[in-house]
């Protein structure tokens, strides 16, 4: 078979630094081959793929090699002919910024129409070409496309936007599919999905395709050959079963060795039942959301719903769902920055929900909550020593030496060097800030401290070197984690008992070995079957994996939420309202209704 | 539909707002010093003819009362009438006792409507100025940030923004005027008269629009769907035709929205040195000659015309992006 794309000893240097960002990247395409490109990142796989499409950022030139195309060399291309022919048209590109990737003032359809007019240059009448992206839209599993061909960007979710986006990139029947980190912002779930679409896609329009990502797992199901990155140059180049099963460079060897096992792996967590220091009963809220197409009315969003758990100290509890089941709201809820509709709380034997003041300060002190964004949640303009000392100036009246003296002494069990104390943040990595967060939140000696996807924006090395932080300060301290989270493998390292939540209602809770290996729950099967990893996962995707996204939090009845992606349901029969959870085995409660579907 | 509910609702914000400041202008007049009696009757007058009179007009009355006598008359489409101007324009002096009492005051809603269109007029073409100069400079600034037209377009509007409009009037009257007779410049007797007062409004408005299209066409320029335009395989101009310029107008429209506002209720310093018969003319007068009907009825006639461009501007808005109207 002959080359679709060579790349031949490619070096692209930044301008203003002469530093070589990419070095001697030399690799051959065949036609209908699925690439996978690996690298962490900072690896150059985005800038790879950039230079294949042609669209390099402006500090950036290649300083040496030749990629050639169906036999031409791009460099002696002008300009013009990569517009005109190669850039969106014989080469299309998809990146991770789907949800950004259009206009927001124009539907959907009227963007990808616009592009098929675009490329199409007047041959084909308009509706023709609406037919096609009907069509389009239709192949890559958008429901109703007649109805989304008309709504709005901010109308999809992120994985309805990648769909769209492929759909894009599909319009000029391209050669070439350059495929970079598109799973990167979703869901396991719905990147799951998305890399089943890309394999349908593959077989019925005969592209060849380059995928890159940072997750060797994602890339190994769907490449043909692998690339392996790393600072900008190759590590290693081979079949996707020769490098997985036998690879031969020391970097290839360590990022196996830290893709998470999940099943192969044995866990090991002490039984924790000892007396419940946060008991939460029946909290739900409902927010009201303004209905557009009706003068003065509204919608209620229920975002939790009837939620009720025991939390025993010094356990690691882990809540884990899809993104929009309800988890952040959840976690305000808890830590009282939010007043749930209805529950109680009580929290070390003491009732909560009269929200007396004193108790609520008492309470905040012993309950820190420590978020996602380590950017944003921490005051740029203030010294680490200031932002670490924050919780003690509001709720102490210690001097400024024993304030410094504590600052201190947190900060080296966090890990950080003392002579942070008087800097600022600017240019530290997310980890550290993470580390700032953490020692914001100890300073008050917490009993229980909530992570709401703390770990999600740190790459896998950062969040082992946190996780083992989070255990040795836990034994030290005798502290009690809720990992709020949508990462099952962070969850299967770290936690004791887990519960699933899907809809704002815990679906299934029960202990670590018990999900993983024996799941009840039909919707915890699917989350499952989706974790990207190395290991044989018992659960099989072609079985289990669901098509479809969680149902519009307005719509919700009174009948089983899950019914609509229920691979049990059938849909002459109403859903069962038969909800709660029942307890099937000593500490393992399925929500009822996934009992019967399960069975 | 929703628009049309968003529509309704709009205004029925905008006849309270109207309202506010209607009641707030109407109160501040009668509280602060300054009786329209007296100068109606003249100085002469003595005090318990001022007082009977006064009485008589209602001005005695608490003020909520006269408020809502007030707006008994303005819902029936009657602003009242001045207590100066008289039906046929001559004006008494004012000195002279009894000076006008018998002659038939004009209407308010005449004397506004008569000078409405003149100020129209200057607005529309002001505006119309100062978007021919701001376009070419703001865009291509705001395409090139760091290229020579942006510094051109600073310098521009650096200039434009410390020009005081008195003396630019000033300058311009006694050299395109009196130098070079190229245009004329005092009162009004044709659409001549227009140009120079509405160029002295268009470089105090230019330094706004140049900037708030360079900044927003830059920030634009910076979004995700515009720079992947080229990814996608979509021409330049064919990105800043139909995408750049539809999404960075919405922030040019909320200023002309303000700006328009602003020229409509009458420019009192440039209509005052060009003599110029304007609502901003009219406005002056008013107030000089405490003619509470007649600074009442203006100022509900340009808060209702504020009220009505914003409202019109965010439905455009809406209708451009349909995430806005969340």
């Amino acid at each position: 078979m002959s080359n679709l794309l060579s790349v031949e000893n490619l070096s692209l240097k930044d301008r203003s630094t002469s530093n070589n960002v990419l070095r001697n990247i030399s690799f051959n395409l065949r036609e209908k081959e699925i690439l996978g490109v690996v690298g962490e990142s900072g690896s150059g796989k985005t800038l790879l793929s950039q230079a294949i499409v042609n669209w390099l950022p402006e500090n950036l030139v290649i300083s040496s090699g030749e990629i050639n195309f169906l036999g031409k060399k791009m460099s002696a291309m002008s300009e013009n002919e990569l517009e005109k022919e190669i850039r969106g048209k014989e080469i299309a590109y998809i990146g991770p910024n789907a949800i950004n990737s259009l206009d927001p003032t124009y539907s959907v359809g009227a963007q990808l129409l616009e592009k098929a007019v675009s490329i199409d240059k007047g041959n084909t009448s308009k509706e023709i070409l609406k037919q096609k992206v009907i069509s389009l839209l239709d192949d890559v599993l958008i429901p109703s496309p007649e109805k989304r061909f008309y709504e709005y960007p901010s109308q999809y979710s992120g994985g309805m936007m990648q769909r769209a986006m492929i759909v894009d990139a599909l319009l000029s029947s391209p050669k070439l599919l350059v495929a970079d980190n598109i799973t990167m912002p979703l869901d396991v779930t719905v990147a799951a999905q998305i890399i089943k679409l890309m394999r349908v896609l593959r077989d019925k329009f005969n592209t060849t395709i380059i995928f890159s990502s940072s997750s060797l797992p994602v890339v190994r199901e769907i490449s043909d050959n692998l690339i392996i990155m790393k600072n900008g140059s190759i590590e290693e180049q081979n079949s996707t079963n020769e490098i997985t099963s036998n690879p031969k460079s020391e970097h290839t060897k360590e990022l196996i060795k830290n893709t998470p096992k999940i099943w192969s792996e044995n866990i090991n967590f002490q039984n924790i039942e000892t007396k419940p220091i946060l008991s939460i009963k029946n909290f739900s809220k409902s927010y009201k959301v303004r209905n557009k197409n009706k003068f003065n009315s509204f919608y209620q969003v229920k975002a939790v719903r009837d939620f009720s758990i025991d939390v025993y100290e010094g356990e690691n509890l882990g809540i884990i769902g899809e993104s929009g089941c309800g988890k952040s709201t959840l976690s305000r809820l808890i830590s009282l920055l939010e007043k749930s509709d209805t529950g109680t709380i009580t929290f070390n034997g003491e009732d909560l929900s009269d929200l007396n003041k004193d108790k609520i300060k008492n309470f905040r002190q012993s309950l820190q909550l420590i978020l996602q964004d380590p950017y944003n949640s921490l005051p740029s303009r203030q010294t680490i020593g200031r932002i670490i000392s924050e919780g003690l100036l509001i709720h102490t009246q210690l001097s400024k030496m024993e304030i410094k003296e504590k600052v201190l002494s947190i900060m080296s069990e966090v890990g950080i060097d003392q002579n942070e104390y008087n800097k600022l943040l600017v240019g530290k990595s997310g980890s550290f800030r993470q580390r700032v967060s953490i020692a914001r939140a100890l300073i008050l000696e917490p009993k229980v401290i909530i992570l709401d996807e703390t770990l999600s924006s740190l790459d896998q090395k950062e969040q082992e070197m946190l996780l083992s932080l989070f255990s040795d300060i836990q034994a030290k301290r005798n502290l009690t984690y809720i990992f709020i989270s949508h990462d099952l493998a962070m969850v299967r390292k770290s936690c004791n008992r887990i519960a699933v939540m899907y809809m704002g209602r815990i679906v299934e809770l029960a202990k670590n070995e018990i999900l993983f290996d024996k799941c009840g729950h039909p919707y915890t099967r699917t989350l499952l079957c989706t974790i990207p990893t190395l290991d044989k996962n018992p659960y099989d995707k072609n079985l289990y994996l669901m098509d479809g996204e969680p149902p519009d939090p307005t719509e919700i009845g009174t009948e089983c939420s899950f019914k609509s992606r229920c691979p049990h349901f059938k849909n002459n029969k109403k859903g069962s309202t038969d909800m709660g959870l029942i307890e099937i085995q000593s500490g393992h409660w399925v929500d009822k209704c996934g009992v019967d579907c399960g069975r | 539909m929703h628009l049309a509910g968003q529509f309704v609702r709009r205004i029925l914000q905008g006849v309270v707002v109207v309202l506010i400041t209607t009641f707030l202008i109407f109160s501040i007049l009668r509280i602060v010093p300054g009786d329209p009696v007296r100068l109606i009757v003249g100085g002469m007058a003595p005090d318990n003819l001022v007082e009977e009179i006064a009485q008589k007009m209602g001005l005695r009355d608490p003020i909520p009362v006269q408020f809502g006598r007030y707006l008994s008359q303005v819902v029936q489409g009657d602003l009242g009438n001045s207590y100066q101007r008289p039906k046929n324009g001559m004006m008494g002096q004012g000195g002279d006792f009894n000076a006008n009492m018998d002659v038939e005051m004009a209407e308010v809603s005449d004397l506004i409507l008569e000078r409405l269109p003149y100020t129209l007029q200057l607005a529309g073409l002001a505006l119309l100025i100062s978007l021919i100069i701001s376009f070419p400079l703001g865009i291509s600034a705001g395409l090139k940030p760091k290229g020579f037209i942006s510094k051109i377009a600073f310098f521009i509007s650096s200039v434009f923004v410390s020009i005081p409009n008195f003396w630019l009037g000033i300058v311009l009257a006694l050299f395109i005027t009196i130098k070079l007779g190229l245009l004329p410049s005092i009162g009004y007797q044709n659409f001549a008269y227009t140009i120079l007062p509405a160029i002295v409004l268009a470089v105090e408005t230019c330094p706004f629009i140049i900037r708030t299209i360079s900044v927003s066409f830059a920030e634009i320029s910076q979004e995700y769907f515009i720079k992947s335009g080229k990814v996608r395989g979509l021409t330049r101009n064919g990105v800043i035709y139909r995408h750049t310029l539809r999404n960075a107008s919405i922030p040019l429209l909320n200023l002309l929205g303000i700006q328009l506002s602003t020229l409509l209720g009458g420019v009192i310093v440039v209509e005052y040195i060009f003599d110029y018969p304007g609502l901003g003319q009219l406005t002056i007068y008013a107030v000089l000659q405490r003619d509470f009907p007649l600074i009442q009825g203006i100022a509900m006639v340009t808060s209702a015309l504020y009220v009505g461009l914003n409202i019109a501007v965010d439905l455009i808005t809406y209708s451009i992006d349909p995430r806005l109207e969340s």
